[in-house]
């Protein structure tokens, strides 16, 4: 007992190992909000005396940490709802409602398995599981998971589609990087386009009986 | 047709006895994976072969098989799950009903086929005239009420371009299992069991086949080892 106090002010040992990491900065007060940890970069690691400010740092913490960072997706949770326009260059995640317009030609959308959009949506890449009425315009490519329920139609250079997708549209392939028009509603066919099946069928074997 | 007729002439017996037999169907004995060689597709096919960017229309689900198989020909593919639509919309109108009030005879008012499908196809279909070269309508003929086929028909004619051809299947009898199609190559379409999504309405007689195709310039039917007669109609 008496050692170990006279031993921690001189052995030179401890000091060279952890220079007392100054304290991890939010034990101190519990602090709901965790916006402030991002801000922090991560404390040195193997700091065992850390240990009883672990509670602040608590599962649920570490999520929000996550959110925060600018360069993971944003996302629309479940239950929440959005009217209007979306733009701008971070990827999305929607596992709510939208209604509107998303145009985020640089990022990835993604439609969660909750999610229900009504909405063109023009992005790099695509993913849909949940439910959308909408053209989808992708630069890359778009994947219809097997839950997924479109009615609208698709410009991409890229299709996967799982079984048990649900599309009620038209498919259309653009070259990658091609940026046609925006997806828009059935056309037309052009005109006059004959069929060879046109003479073909004056001969064909069994002409209406 | 006698199938073994079509064995190679030159061979003196077959090299290898076919182990199951070759009938009722096309299809191969694999029960995961059930094929048709169809000469319907292939002359669909053919008949759109000219067309540049042609437009087809599939009324079955969406499969990536067959989106890829015609946009790799440059086709441009849409998809509309008509027996699908259909059951969702008959189901919420049967919900309708439940919560409608009685009327004073004690029944609700229950539509009629035909009204019922005309209430279906203001919302079903809706494509402009001449959208297509051609529509994939396999057996959904099968398994609609003959006043709903009619009006699908006639939509189905609005919506076609002139020279263009619609693919569809009959069965002999009720089939055993309910199946989706989707296209494997040119020739070759496979069968994939499905949950049942409508019962077998009917089984059409040619006479009726070609009653119910009436509008359509010519028509070139095919019958497979299967006894599916598939028939290429054209606008």
């Amino acid at each position: 007992m008496w050692r170990k106090q006279n031993d921690a002010k001189p052995s030179p040992e401890p000091a060279s190992k952890a220079p007392e990491q100054p304290v991890t900065p939010v034990p101190v007060k519990p602090q709901p909000a965790p916006t402030p940890v991002a801000a922090v970069p991560p404390p040195a690691p193997a700091k065992p005396p850390a240990a009883p400010a672990a509670p602040a740092f608590s599962a649920p913490v570490t999520k929000n940490v996550v959110t925060h960072d600018t360069s993971g997706p944003s996302s629309i949770a479940p239950g929440l709802k959005i009217r209007g326009e979306l733009s701008g260059s971070s990827d999305l995640y929607i596992d709510g409602e939208a209604q509107g317009k998303i145009a985020l030609p640089d990022s990835r959308v993604t439609i969660g398995p909750n999610g229900r959009v009504q909405a063109d949506i023009e992005a790099r890449e695509i993913i849909i599981e949940g439910t959308v009425e909408g053209n989808l315009k992708a630069r890359e490519s778009v994947r219809l998971g097997s839950s997924s329920k479109v009615q609208g139609s698709v410009l991409t250079p890229r299709i996967g589609i799982d079984d048990g997708a649900k599309l009620r549209g038209k498919v259309e392939m653009t070259r990658a990087g091609e940026s046609k028009g925006p997806a828009t509603a059935e056309k037309p066919a052009p005109p006059a386009a004959v069929y060879k099946a046109a003479a073909a069928s004056s001969e064909s074997e069994s002409s209406k009986r | 047709m006698n199938w073994m007729a079509k064995t190679r002439p030159g061979a003196a017996a077959p090299a290898i006895a076919p182990t199951s037999k070759p009938g009722p169907a096309s299809a191969s004995a694999n029960t995961n994976l059930k094929v048709r060689t169809s000469n319907g597709l292939k002359e669909f096919l053919w008949l759109m072969s000219d067309v540049p960017h042609a437009r087809v229309l599939d009324l079955g689900p969406v499969w990536q098989a067959t989106v890829n198989f015609f946009l790799e020909k440059g086709y441009r593919i849409s998809t509309d799950d008509l027996l699908g639509t259909w059951k969702e919309f008959v189901s919420g109108e049967e919900e309708r009903l439940r919560a409608a009030p009685l009327t004073s005879e004690g029944y609700s008012a229950r539509l009629t086929a035909s009204a019922l499908a005309d209430k279906f196809l203001e919302n079903a279909l809706q494509y402009p005239e001449d959208s297509f070269h051609g529509v994939l309508g396999w057996d959904l003929f099968d398994y609609f009420d003959p006043a709903v086929s009619s009006r699908i028909m006639d939509r189905l004619f609005g919506i076609l371009h002139p020279g263009g051809a619609v693919l569809a299947l009959f069965h002999s009898r009720a089939p055993e299992r309910f199946h989706r199609y989707r296209i494997i190559d040119t020739q070759t379409v496979e069968l994939v069991a499905a949950p049942t999504l409508a019962v077998h309405a009917r089984v059409f007689q040619n006479r009726e086949i070609l009653e119910l195709f009436a509008k359509f310039r010519s028509s070139k039917t095919f019958v497979g080892r299967d006894q599916v007669r598939e028939g290429l109609f054209l606008k």
